[in-house]
């Protein structure tokens, strides 16, 4: 397993997808929670203005925490969902998934390095982004620290984060039932849209795509609690749809 | 003692398309058989099946002795194969393919290994180069290279001489008699038949996924007996 860990790793670690996607969204995440709350200090009456301060509750790094906290569970889907639909969709667009076959080593490990090595990219991401929010935060000067539990809400940021960009690698499944990008951008999008009308609907806790999300809000005004065994279904769903892909990838022909 | 490569009765189907049926052969350790057919004649369905990319409809698929589909490591260990594309990840460098196949195969010395191979396969300058700027050549030479670093037994290629130029197709010659001195099992197609005369032990001849016969590659206008055969097979199915 070690082996094509290794082999995994590398196409990670030189790929312009996964680069792009870690650069925008280090970059672009504490911006635009910092222009967020630019916008709804501001006050006014535009259709941006009117969005912003709907977003933003509170004041100062609550503020910030806050919105950073909506940003994040939105970005740790769709950033690592386009790398998981490309690292396994690639392999057929590419025509590289017939030169897997004929290894002493399985496909479906090659499918399970995958998962590995997207996780292991998606907690980096995560701690990444988080911590240039706060070093972005401190150098704006969001606000007093004082009376603020930064630490618990980097904790939860870090939970959500992580859960989220490791469900959103299940888009790796249809992109290889799909056997390409494509389906596997368009689930992405589907999923995106059904996460929200599930919190919209107030059942966002049960459905594993939303639990993360509201688990970062937790304690927030209009937020639904989210409990141990609702947060507990991110990883099994997960896990589970990472088995199916792997069992997928082992039985998989060539077309 | 079981062939390297066999085919027992061996029959596909895509939908109503018969891709491969019924067809019998053996490829055996220390020779090159060669398998010559128009396009979808079935020659890489073939292929496939004893690589086990493809589930056979019915009969078998051997390789090593197992069935293709259900072979273990110790199996595909020895196994080296190129099959329509190379192993090429566009991102990777040449040096980093090979690395990447090395450590597939489970090559132990993967540096010292992909250094060698790297050399007799006159790919030194391109070592650092992403395997997205190669020519179509090159990437074929790469993925032959990744496809025998491993020192295979059992080798599959699927038209070798694509995109090579004439020094190319020489090198594939010389690699594929080399690789039977060391008694590996070769099997090869081409499209083109002189290529195979020079090379091959053994010539099968495929049409509408049945073997219509075989050829001596040491005989004399290859080109003609190769189209009687497919002309009389037309002929016997009512088609000509």
């Amino acid at each position: 397993m070690k082996r094509v860990l290794t082999v995994e790793f590398v196409k990670t670690r030189r790929s312009t997808v996964v680069l792009v996607t870690t650069v925008l969204t280090v970059i672009l995440v504490p911006l635009l929670c910092l222009g967020f709350v630019a916008v709804a200090k501001a006050g006014g009456a535009g259709a941006v203005a009117l969005k912003a301060q709907a977003m933003v509750v509170g004041e100062g790094w609550e503020a910030y925490l806050g919105l950073l906290a909506q940003i994040v569970s939105i970005a740790m889907f769709i950033g690592p969902g386009v790398v998981a639909a490309w690292a396994f969709g690639r392999e057929f667009s590419d025509r590289t998934f017939p030169t897997l076959f004929g290894l002493p080593v399985s496909k479906g490990s090659i499918a399970a390095a995958k998962f590995v090595v997207l996780a292991c990219w998606g907690l980096v991401l995560t701690v990444l982004t988080l911590g240039a929010a706060v070093l972005i935060g401190l150098i704006a000067h969001v606000g007093p620290l004082a009376g603020i539990n930064v630490a618990g809400w980097l904790w939860r940021l870090l939970v959500a984060g992580f859960l989220t960009s490791t469900i959103s690698l299940t888009i790796g499944f249809v992109a290889s039932v799909g056997r390409g990008y494509l389906p596997a951008f368009g689930a992405l999008i589907l999923l995106t849209m059904i996460t929200q009308i599930a919190v919209l609907f107030g059942t966002g806790a049960w459905f594993p795509y939303a639990a993360p999300g509201l688990f970062a809000l937790q304690g927030a005004e209009g937020i639904a609690d989210v409990n141990a065994f609702q947060l507990l279904l991110v990883p099994v769903w997960t896990l589970f749809v990472s088995w199916l892909t792997v069992r997928w990838w082992n039985h998989a022909e060539v077309t | 003692m079981a062939e390297p490569l066999e085919a027992r009765n061996l029959v596909r189907f895509y939908g109503d398309e018969r891709a491969v049926d019924g067809i019998d052969l053996q490829v055996q350790a220390g020779e090159i058989h060669a398998i010559v057919g128009l396009n979808g004649a079935g020659k890489t369905t073939l292929m496939r099946l004893l690589l086990g990319m493809v589930a056979p409809t019915s009969g078998l698929a051997l390789i090593g002795g197992v069935d293709a589909r259900a072979a273990g490591p110790d199996v595909w260990k020895r196994v080296g194969s190129l099959i329509e594309t190379p192993f090429a990840y566009p991102e990777l460098t040449v040096t980093e393919n090979l690395e990447a196949s090395a450590l597939l195969h489970g090559v132990n010395n993967v540096n010292e290994e992909v250094a060698r191979v790297i050399g007799d396969f006159g790919l030194e300058h391109w070592a650092d180069r992403r395997a997205r700027a190669l020519s179509l050549g090159n990437r074929q030479r790469l993925g032959l290279a990744a496809a025998m670093l491993h020192r295979p037994s059992i080798l599959v290629l699927d038209e070798p001489a694509n995109a090579l130029d004439p020094a190319g197709v020489v090198f594939i010659r010389d690699l594929m008699r080399s690789a039977v001195e060391h008694n590996a099992a070769v099997m090869v197609s081409s499209h083109h038949l002189d290529q195979l005369a020079r090379v091959a032990d053994r010539i099968t001849v495929l049409h509408r996924g049945t073997t219509i016969g075989t050829l001596d590659p040491r005989g004399s206008d290859l080109e003609q007996q190769f189209f009687d055969l497919v002309y009389q097979d037309d002929r016997e199915r009512g088609l000509a």
